[in-house]
């Protein structure tokens, strides 16, 4: 059992919330974390010995490195249980329960209730990720997996910022100084990590027509779009004249296009 | 000549193998001019594009339609470690059908540049310029006028004036545009003069056959001579395969996927120019600062680039140099590109009527340090590479040089606020505060880089035991493959790169015609 690791074990290091270790090959462990566990953590996140503290060294493996993450991603995870919530009406595609767990809580942080916005509940926040998700590469979807695991996983959590509870379970103000611990960390992985899922989350979530009002987005002008504009294939059939050439009579431009030179 | 046709993934349903005189895997701005040259003299040309066949008709002016149907990766292409973010077309006409109709003609510092270090004697502007004025004419590119510029380049243009720097308006290939502020999504009304609605269609009136929805996996070639292209027909929505082959056997291959795509397909061919396919891949890499206004500036609305400056295109031995446009600003790709915390983005968000994003373009593949992108294919991925770029300490000089003239030209212009994009934003009250950016981080990761402009990756050049493709872009070592696309560019441009692609392609079609 891996977590026996952690029975009886001093504070983690003091300044472990605010500054997670430098990346410089040379760290010292906490006092009563088993060497094992931080040789594996330290494979996680940081350059092999005597690598230059780069993307270079750190990241050479790709993108979060999927060999890296699987290291520690999984491992205590499913010794320790998630928050349990609401599955979509019409399923998950994607993502695992689990996983599903982990994108609601952090697209409610990512998109915090504010007047004006619609919540991430009402826009489906979540569900719009694992929706995303299916129509991109595979090898991107292990990887935001991966990384959602990772958030999730009380280990780094503890050791880099001293909380043993995995992501889902933490108070809001927690999972707040988690996400800042990835947005600010040094370790450029980290930061890599936060960008991934900030972005998928802001995505999911402005891709709704139901924010363009708090945005004062006013979105597509009415009457421009055709939804029956002819679809031509060739094969012999005339060429449409809106094809190539803009209909004149549809609609007046607002000023005739020439000027003077650049 | 009999017409040619369209064919869209969904109607393939069993195998399909054609011959033909040529093959042109893509139909961006290389693909597409190479193909109606070729259909014009006469040659049978069929037409592999990756990307699925989208009009008008479903371009209802709303980002997830666009991205997902539009772009490469939904918009989400980028480096390995996420330090720079690619944004890169995915559809019949390429990056065309997406682009802000931004159209220069290549630099003539650069086309110097080529000759004396690449020993490109075949490409000059007198040797273009007749393609030029050609292009110019079919695609109605014209200067955008000054009284019809948008709120957001107006920010840029009066910047540029307080400051005394170079400005100038930005030539569109657009035909009736209504100025309405969507080329990024998809021109809604095709006044856009886009590959997808003027030389593609051209082509096909004269002869060419399109499959779009079709990804080319490999060339089969033996000795000094392709064979034939597979490909893959793509799934319409999940762009999976759908198990459907279409293989074509040309007597010449011309592949114009892109400085990404291209590489790709080479190496999964297993045509590497012993390890230089995928490598000096330049990007233009684009810094952006945000700023806020008292009045509204909606930069979404109007056409979307119409005001550049060159003023720092040219910065000295030793520096990169950097341009200056702006982008359309829609929400849910600024709210991605924004960085910072949730709390952080939505604030800004409350302000996205009122802001205005600038870009400095930088000039990568310039200095002699610079070693730019690498290409290369991912265990397991398909549509996804592996994709790096190596920063000089040059780079982030120029980073920071430029951050802090957009913030000064935001200001000159009337900004009560300005803001980078640092993962952790700098705000600035005024421009007392410029010297925030000094200690701010310039780092990967650190604040965002982004692209939408790939060349190079298959780099044309004399010596072949430092390039891909000859001056003539047939590739070395083989006799009827050519790459003609923004990946043959041996550095980058300094201006937007349509117009260069369009040019080298009319070009070639020449020659290329004569190998077949």
């Amino acid at each position: 059992m891996a977590l026996q690791c952690f029975a009886g074990t001093a504070r983690p290091p003091s300044n472990a919330g605010n500054s997670p270790w430098r990346p410089t090959g040379r760290v010292k462990h906490a006092p009563g974390i088993r060497p094992c566990i931080l040789r594996r953590l330290m494979k996680m996140y940081l350059p092999p010995p005597g690598a230059k503290p780069t993307r270079r060294g750190v990241l050479k493996k790709g993108l979060l490195g999927g060999a890296l993450l699987a290291l520690g991603g999984g491992t205590f995870l499913f010794t320790r249980k998630s928050v349990e919530v609401d599955l979509p009406a019409d399923g998950l595609l994607v993502l695992t329960p689990r996983e599903f767990a982990i994108v609601s809580a952090l697209a409610w942080r990512l998109v915090p209730k504010r007047d004006g916005f619609p919540g991430v509940d009402a826009v489906q926040v979540a569900r719009g990720c694992d929706r995303i998700l299916t129509m991109v590469d595979a090898t991107a979807v292990d990887e935001t997996k991966q990384l959602l695991l990772l958030l999730e996983n009380a280990l780094p959590n503890f050791l880099l910022g001293g909380r043993l509870s995995t992501f889902t379970k933490l108070s809001t103000d927690a999972q707040d100084a988690v996400l800042r611990e990835w947005q600010t960390s040094r370790i450029t992985l980290r930061r890599t990590g936060y960008t991934a899922l900030r972005g998928l989350v802001m995505a999911a979530y402005f891709a709704s027509d139901k924010t363009w009002s708090a945005v004062g987005y006013p979105g597509p002008l009415p009457g421009i779009h055709d939804p029956n504009a002819p679809v031509w294939k060739g094969g012999g059939a005339e060429r449409p004249i809106g094809n190539g050439t803009f209909r004149e009579e549809l609609l007046a431009p607002p000023a005739a296009v020439d000027g003077g030179t650049p | 000549m009999s017409q040619g046709r369209i064919i869209t993934g969904d109607e393939l349903k069993a195998d399909v193998t054609v011959e033909c005189d040529v093959c042109v895997v893509g139909s961006g701005s290389g693909g597409a001019w190479t193909a109606l040259e070729l259909v014009k003299q006469g040659k049978s040309v069929v037409m592999l594009e990756e990307g699925g066949y989208h009009t008008r008709r479903e371009f209802d002016m709303t980002e997830p339609r666009a991205f997902q149907n539009l772009y490469q990766e939904l918009g989400n292409r980028a480096t390995d470690d996420l330090s720079l973010t690619i944004l890169q077309g995915r559809s019949v006409g390429g990056g065309t059908t997406v682009n802000w109709c931004s159209t220069f003609r290549t630099p003539e510092r650069i086309l110097s540049i080529w000759k004396e270090r690449h020993g490109i004697d075949t490409l000059s502007t007198a040797v273009l310029t007749p393609h030029w004025e050609h292009i110019e004419q079919r695609l109605h590119v014209a200067p955008w006028p000054l009284e019809l510029i948008n709120e957001n380049n107006k920010v840029l243009w009066e910047g540029l004036g307080k400051l005394g720097y170079e400005r100038g308006l930005i030539r569109r290939n657009v035909n009736n545009c209504l100025n309405l502020g969507y080329c990024g999504l998809g021109c809604p009304v095709d006044a856009k003069q886009s590959m997808l609605v003027t030389v593609l269609p051209d082509a096909v009136e004269q002869g060419l056959t399109l499959y779009s929805d079709c990804s080319a996996r490999v060339l089969d070639w033996d000795g000094r001579t392709v064979r034939s292209v597979r490909a893959d027909v793509l799934d319409g929505v999940t762009r999976k395969p759908t198990g459907v082959k279409v293989t074509v056997k040309p007597k010449v291959t011309v592949v114009s996927g892109g400085a990404i795509n291209s590489p790709a397909l080479l190496m999964r061919s297993e045509l590497l120019s012993e390890g230089r396919v995928g490598q000096r891949t330049w990007f233009h890499p684009v810094l952006l600062m945000m700023a806020e206004y008292e009045h509204e500036v909606n930069a979404f609305r109007g056409a979307p680039q119409s005001v550049y400056s060159h003023h720092f295109v040219d910065r000295g031995p030793g520096k990169m140099g950097y341009f200056l446009e702006v982008p359309p600003v829609h929400p849910m790709l600024a709210s991605i590109v924004a960085t910072g915390s949730g709390p952080e983005t939505i604030e800004l968000m409350t302000k996205f009527k009122h802001l205005n994003v600038m870009l400095a373009i930088h000039v990568d593949g310039l200095l002699p340090e610079e070693t730019g992108g690498t290409v290369r294919l991912r265990g397991g991925g398909y549509s996804r590479h592996s994709i790096t770029y190596d920063f000089t300490d040059a780079h982030w000089e120029a980073f920071r040089h430029s951050c802090k003239e957009m913030a000064k030209l935001q200001f000159a212009a009337g900004a009560k606020m300005v803001r980078s994009l640092h993962v952790d934003p700098v705000t600035m009250s005024s421009v007392n505060e410029l010297d925030k950016l000094d200690a701010a981080p310039f780092a990967p990761v650190q604040v965002k880089v982004a692209t939408a402009h790939q060349m190079g990756g298959c780099r044309m050049g004399k010596d072949p035991s430092t390039s891909v493709v000859d001056p003539h872009l047939k590739y070395h070592g083989l006799d009827n493959l050519f790459v003609v696309d923004g990946s043959v560019l041996p550095t980058s441009l300094g201006v937007n790169p349509q117009e260069t692609i369009f040019g080298i392609a009319r070009w070639a079609a020449g020659h290329i015609g004569q190998a077949v």
